[in-house]
């Protein structure tokens, strides 16, 4: 709603007029007495003035220094000024025109051409009101979009936060079967720990851990299923395809359990004892959307994701266990031991797994 | 030469009574505004006058013309554009006649603005 009028002469008798004609076309106006009032009536915030009439001659300020201070002021720049001009002074209205002034009204008024160019500024400005009001809108719209990814890339691994900001991953989404390697992590002594400690610390401690593995997890491009606790789920190969995906998996590992080493030294000092457990799994899976409405997973579901859980629990303090198709695939890349055939809850066949040492030095060297 | 222009031009007080709709008491409001205004501008033009001060004569004068002019003053209208003119052509030498003359003028032109029936 910008239809107010703001009439800037120093005659009274001119403001009067003035106002009344514009009255009489449904405009209200506000009066100034000379260019500095008009400047402290334009920067009232939301002050709804759509149009200025500026008399040229005034006293203290004239209409050139006004419009000169309108026409430099951002915020202002695109208010149209009608000068207002007796027929002897059509040399400054030329003037005030290439100053920027919109158009002018003679002097004495004819209330149909005050109509008419009042109107066209008028309907000037509201549409170019429109055009910065649509143009802050679609800024809005696109931060909104932005914003929405980042918090959901908070949520979600990033790479599913883009799959389901993309028309290809509703296919994803449905469900679909594909080899895939299976993460799982937790801490040994945690129970220990938070049965012990402060809830303050066992919190703070936890969002270190978090923030410290969520980045490797991001390095490495692992697909995060979710953290619960100590515990945390990471699969790779999924939903992008990646055919190293035993490799990222044995790398993101090792990085985790150095990360670890650092963290687990200092809150030694502190008096807790802590250690990391890693197990590892490829196999074939079924991964997709998981849940009910209103609230799904991506998540990873088969004898993979069951045996990684199976190998985390079953790992000592700073032992990452491979599942024997995990260790083919990254035989030439990683020292291991063995650490025999572990009889696993769920698994009618004992599992051959090893553990990783070192990465080979030819390994290391290339880590990114 | 100032003669020559009608102390008050009734056509223009007609054109105006039209331009508001016939809204006398509206015409009486802006005449007692353009009374109290031309006064106010007489008196800072006596001032300036009386200084010899030309620069301070032009901004009363060019008001008073144009409120003048807009109800049909003519002759003060014409006046004080010369006034003005003196001003800005930094002539003081002859203000206080012509102010003088000015004062004159709108003296006539209240009596025939009353006589009209504009002021209330």
């Amino acid at each position: 709603m910008s239809d107010l009028a703001l009439i800037v002469d120093d005659s009274a008798v001119n403001r009067q007029l003035l106002a009344r004609h514009l009255a009489s076309i449904g405009i209200d106006a506000r009066e100034a007495v000379d260019g500095r009032a008009a400047l402290a009536v334009l920067a009232e915030p939301d002050n709804d003035v759509g149009v200025v009439l500026l008399d040229v001659v005034m006293p203290d300020m004239d209409g050139y220094e006004t419009l000169a201070a309108i026409k430099s002021d951002d915020a202002l720049r695109h208010l149209p000024v009608i000068m207002i001009s007796g027929i002897d002074e059509l040399d400054s209205v030329v003037r005030c025109i290439q100053l920027g002034a919109t158009d002018y009204l003679p002097k004495p008024f004819n209330p149909t051409i005050l109509a008419a160019r009042v109107h066209a500024s008028l309907a000037d400005k509201r549409m170019r009101d429109l055009e910065v009001a649509h143009a802050a809108e679609q800024a809005a719209l696109l931060q909104t979009i932005e914003l929405q990814k980042e918090e959901l890339s908070r949520f979600l691994s990033p790479q599913v936060a883009a799959l389901v900001s993309s028309p290809e991953g509703q296919l994803l989404l449905a469900g679909h079967r594909r080899e895939a390697t299976a993460v799982f992590c937790d801490l040994r002594g945690f129970t220990a720990f938070s049965d012990s400690a402060e809830p303050e610390e066992v919190l703070g401690m936890l969002r270190e851990y978090h923030s410290k593995m969520g980045e490797l997890i991001v390095r490495y491009e692992g697909t995060l299923e979710h953290f619960a606790g100590d515990g945390l789920m990471v699969f790779f190969n999924d939903p992008v395809p990646q055919p190293d995906h035993v490799e990222r998996a044995v790398r993101m590992a090792v990085a985790m359990r150095e990360m670890f080493a650092g963290l687990a030294a200092r809150w030694a000092r502190l008096g807790f004892e802590l250690g990391f457990g890693v197990g590892i799994a490829c196999g074939y899976a079924t991964l997709g959307r998981i849940g009910f409405e209103g609230r799904y997973d991506y998540g990873m579901v088969g004898t993979a994701v069951i045996l990684a859980s199976r190998l985390s629990s079953a790992a000592a303090a700073d032992q990452i266990l491979l599942n024997p198709r995990a260790h083919a695939a990254v035989e030439e890349l990683v020292d291991t031991e063995p650490v025999g055939a572990l009889q696993l809850k769920g698994f009618a066949r004992a599992v051959e797994a090893v553990n990783v040492l070192a990465l080979k030095a030819a390994a290391a060297a290339t880590t990114s | 030469m100032h003669e020559d222009a009608p102390v008050l031009d009734r056509s223009v007080i007609a054109e105006l009574r039209e331009s508001v709709g016939d809204d006398d008491a509206f015409i009486a409001d802006l005449v007692a505004t353009y009374l109290a205004e031309s006064a106010d501008h007489l008196a800072a033009m006596d001032a300036a006058a009386t200084a010899g001060d030309a620069a301070a004569i032009m901004r009363p004068a060019h008001t008073l013309k144009s409120s003048s002019a807009a109800l049909g003053a003519l002759r003060l209208a014409a006046i004080a554009r010369d006034i003005e003119m003196a001003g800005r052509a930094t002539d003081a030498a002859d203000l206080p006649a012509r102010v003088a003359d000015a004062r004159a003028t709108w003296a006539e032109t209240l009596r025939e603005m009353a006589a009209a029936g504009l002021t209330k």
